[in-house]
C-alpha cells in the first residue's frame, strides 16, 4: 500500500471546527449535549492517539507474545463490554462471555489470517489485530443482545421453562426455545448489515483501504471476507455464551436456579 | 407406600420455612395437605417434585431416591401440576407435543388427553387454541388434561380446580379416581370429597 496522504494537526483541526459547529448549534438551540459533546470528541481524539501509538510499536516488532496478549486484551475488554450491556448478571458471566468470545473470536480470527489471506507469519500484527479487532467490535452487539435476551427469558419466563421440567424435561430440552431465540437476536445485527451493505453505506473497512491506496475490487473482497467471518464469529460466540449462561442458571440436579440472576439497574 | 417423604425441610429464597415434613402415599390414594395461606404448601409440592432444592430429608418412590431415578425420570414420574393456569407460548396440542417429545417420556404409557377435556365439558377444539386465547379454567383443565394423559405414579396438584365450575370439578374428581396423588386445596369440602388422609400444616 503505498499509502493515503497525510494528516497533521492542522487538517484535524479544520475536521474539528465541525464539531464546534455542532457545539454552537447546541448552544443556540439550547439542545444541552455541549458538554457531552466536547467530552466525547476529547475520548475521540485521545483514545485513538493512544491506539496508534499502542499499534505503531506493536507492529514493527515481531514478538509474537506481544501480539497475542495485545488480542487477549482486546477480547477481555469486548467480553466486559457485552456483559455492561446485558440487563442482568449472575456470578462468573464475566468468565462465561471471555471465554466465548475467545473461542469464536480466537478461531475466525486465526482462520482469516492463516487460511483465507494467507499471511505468513499467520499472527503478522498489521493483518490479526484489525481483523480481530472488527470481529470483536461487531460481535459483541450481538453477544451482547442474545446473552440479554436469554437471560431476561429466564427471568420473565420461568414458568414456560418450569413447564417441561416438571414434566421430566432436561435442562437442556427446557431452555431450547429460550435458546433458540436468543441465538436468533444475536444474529439480527450482521443480518441486517450484510443486507443493506453497499446499497446504503459503504463499510469502514472498505472506506479506509480505499482511502490508503487498495484497488476498489480488492477492498469489496476484503469487506466480504470481513462480514462472512463476523457472522461466524456472532453466531459461534452467542451461541456459546448462551449455552454457558443456561448451564450457570441450572444446578446439576437439573433445577432452574433464577436467584442466581441479578438485575441491573442503568 | 408409593411415596414416602422424611424429615423433608421446605426452603424459600434461601430462608427454611418448614422443617421435618414427613407424609406417605399409598397406591391408589390420595393425601390432601392442608393448612392457611403462606405456610408452604405449594413449595412442599415443589421440593417433592425436586423442582426446589433442599438440604434435609429423604424421598422414595417405590424406595428409590431421585437420584436413583435420574431426576428427570423423578419428575416424570412424580408431577407436578403448577397452581393458576400457565401462560405459554402456542397452543396446548403445542405444548402436548414438546412433552412428547422428552427424553424421560419417551416408552411411557399415555391417555388420550382430548377424551379428558371432553368428560370435564371443554370441546376438544380449544387444545388447539392459542393459550393466550383461552380462559383460566380453560387453561386449567387444558394442563391437567397433559398432565394425567402422561400417566405419572403421582401427581402433585396445586389448587387444580380454583377456576373450574362445579360439574367440571366433579367430572374431574372423577376422573383422579384410582391414581395416586397429593393434593392441595383450599376448600374443606372438596377436601372430604377425595382426601384418603390429610396433612396438615399449622402456621
Amino acid at each position: 500500500m503505498s499509502g493515503a496522504i497525510e494528516l497533521g494537526a492542522p487538517q484535524l483541526a479544520i475536521a474539528g471546527g465541525l464539531v464546534l459547529l455542532a457545539g454552537g448549534l447546541s448552544v443556540l438551540m439550547q439542545l444541552g449535549v455541549g458538554k457531552r459533546l466536547a467530552i466525547a470528541s476529547l475520548r475521540t481524539v485521545v483514545q485513538l492517539t493512544i491506539l496508534g501509538a499502542i499499534l505503531e510499536p506493536l507492529f514493527r516488532s515481531e514478538l509474537g507474545w506481544l501480539v497475542g496478549l495485545a488480542c487477549i486484551g482486546m477480547i477481555a475488554l469486548a467480553a466486559f463490554e457485552s456483559v455492561r450491556r446485558a440487563g442482568r448478571r449472575y456470578r462468573g458471566i464475566r468468565r462465561d462471555a471471555f471465554v466465548s468470545l475467545l473461542f469464536a473470536g480466537g478461531c475466525t480470527a486465526v482462520l482469516a489470517t492463516a487460511a483465507v489471506v494467507g499471511v505468513e507469519p499467520w499472527w503478522e500484527p498489521r493483518y490479526l489485530i484489525p481483523i480481530l479487532g472488527m470481529i470483536l467490535g461487531n460481535g459483541l452487539t450481538g453477544i451482547s443482545l442474545g446473552l440479554d435476551l436469554c437471560l431476561r427469558s429466564i427471568d420473565e419466563g420461568r414458568g414456560r421453562v418450569e413447564s417441561l421440567l416438571v414434566m421430566g424435561a432436561t435442562p437442556r430440552e427446557a431452555s431450547r426455545p429460550v435458546a433458540r431465540a436468543a441465538l436468533r437476536s444475536g444474529l439480527v445485527p450482521i443480518l441486517n448489515s450484510m443486507s443493506v451493505v453497499g446499497l446504503v453505506t459503504v463499510p469502514g473497512m472498505m472506506t479506509g483501504q480505499i482511502l490508503g491506496g487498495s484497488d476498489p475490487t480488492q477492498a469489496a473482497r476484503y469487506q466480504i471476507m470481513i462480514l462472512f467471518v463476523i457472522a461466524g464469529a456472532t453466531a459461534l460466540g452467542t451461541a456459546g455464551v448462551v449455552l454457558l449462561a443456561l448451564r450457570s442458571l441450572f444446578d446439576a440436579e437439573g433445577r432452574l436456579r433464577p436467584e442466581r440472576l441479578r438485575r441491573v439497574l442503568e | 407406600m408409593l411415596l414416602r417423604a422424611k424429615g423433608l425441610d421446605v426452603a424459600a429464597g434461601g430462608r427454611t420455612i418448614r422443617s421435618g415434613v414427613d407424609l406417605a402415599v399409598d397406591r391408589g390414594k390420595c393425601l390432601v395437605v392442608r393448612g392457611p395461606s403462606g405456610v408452604g404448601k405449594s413449595l412442599l409440592l415443589r421440593r417433592i417434585a425436586q423442582l426446589d432444592p433442599g438440604e434435609a430429608g429423604e424421598l422414595a418412590l417405590e424406595g428409590r431416591t431421585p437420584s436413583e431415578w435420574g431426576y428427570q425420570a423423578w419428575r416424570a414420574e412424580v408431577c407436578l401440576v403448577m397452581q393458576g393456569a400457565p401462560q405459554l407460548d402456542g397452543s396446548p396440542a403445542d405444548w402436548l407435543r414438546a412433552v412428547q417429545s422428552l427424553a424421560s417420556q419417551a416408552g411411557r404409557p399415555t391417555g388420550d388427553p382430548l377424551e379428558l377435556l371432553e368428560r370435564w365439558g371443554l370441546d376438544a377444539r380449544s387444545f388447539e387454541r392459542p393459550w393466550s386465547e383461552l380462559s383460566v379454567g380453560e387453561r386449567q383443565r387444558c394442563q391437567l388434561a397433559v398432565a394425567l394423559s402422561r400417566e405419572p405414579r403421582v401427581l402433585l396438584l396445586d389448587e387444580p380446580t380454583s377456576a373450574l365450575d362445579p360439574d367440571a370439578v366433579q367430572a374431574f374428581e372423577e376422573s383422579m379416581r384410582g391414581r395416586t396423588s397429593i393434593w392441595v386445596t383450599h376448600s374443606a369440602e372438596q377436601a372430604a370429597r377425595v382426601a384418603d388422609s390429610v396433612l396438615e400444616l399449622g402456621a
